[in-house]
């Protein structure tokens, strides 16, 4: 890539970076439905991913007391995802859920065949929860 | 109450933070990273603020100071183990995202290319730890 960009980092003259093949780069390795490998979890149950297009969407049911509570459907920012362990090119997502009195930003990779989500969590409303970040661990439903 | 999750069913008592997880300066474990080189964090009456220190072509890139959210690992929880914060540099904007794991800081960048490079958005997770400067 010729050094006639701007950039903060050497990381940002990635030559992979201006390749249109980078923009779907192993893209299903994270699509499909995932449920979390903690059956007793207390926080995200299940996540959907879909490519529509060029985007992805996110479906998430969180674990609730009467059943599953679903978030609402996030489209998803693809990121290309480089530096993944082991040479694991691929993309990977970051995806931002609204609910009104907290908001979700997370981002999403796939690791070994193992979808991790990291998660923080916002609250706009006056319960006095701390806000707080969660990782947990997905395998494939199928 | 609101949730999204069984895990948000708690009563919390409202409080301060505990910061003193961050503080310091987190170096790179990886010497031949092409990304951030070491962080400097500081906290001031309950304020988090992170210096960061990024590898150039020809030397360090200080990205300068700016404002971190801190974040716990429970809604009831006071003690800060993660934090969150933007840079916009123009052409580009950074999102900082850390968790804090045995000592350990792992760090998820978010880079958003905002000119006409054609530069895809990338990602990269890194591996920091606190300088304790004793040898």
């Amino acid at each position: 890539m010729a050094q006639t960009v701007e950039f903060k980092q050497t990381g940002d003259l990635h030559p992979a970076l201006a390749d249109p093949a980078t923009r779907t780069l192993n893209a299903g390795k994270l699509t499909g439905r995932w449920l979390n490998t903690d059956t007793e979890t207390r926080g995200v149950a299940e996540i959907t991913i879909a490519q529509e297009g060029g985007h992805f969407r996110v479906r998430v049911a969180g674990a609730g007391e009467g059943g599953p509570v679903n978030w609402p459907t996030a489209r998803a920012r693809v990121m290309a995802n480089l530096e993944e362990e082991a040479g694991q090119r691929a993309v990977a997502l970051a995806a931002v859920f609204d609910f009104g009195f907290m908001k979700v930003e997370s981002y999403l990779r796939v690791n070994k065949g193992v979808l991790v989500i990291v998660a923080y969590h916002t609250f706009l409303d006056a319960s006095g929860r701390s806000n707080y970040v969660n990782r947990e661990f997905f395998h494939r439903a199928d | 109450m609101e949730y999204a999750q069984s895990r948000d069913l708690v009563r919390a008592d409202d409080g301060p933070l505990d910061l003193s997880a961050f503080p310091g300066t987190w170096v790179n474990s990886n010497p031949e990273t092409s990304g951030i080189a070491r962080l400097l964090m500081t906290e001031e009456n309950g304020r988090l603020t992170l210096q960061v220190y990024a590898v150039g072509p020809e030397g360090l890139i200080d990205w300068g100071r700016v404002d971190a959210e801190p974040f716990t690992a429970t809604p009831a929880s006071r003690a800060g183990t993660g934090f969150t914060c933007v840079y916009d540099f123009g052409f580009a904007e950074t999102e900082l995202q850390a968790m804090l794991l045995k000592g350990l800081m792992v760090l998820a960048q978010l880079h958003r290319f905002k000119d006409a490079s054609g530069r895809m958005d990338y990602f990269v997770r890194e591996y920091f730890a606190l300088s304790h400067g004793r040898y």
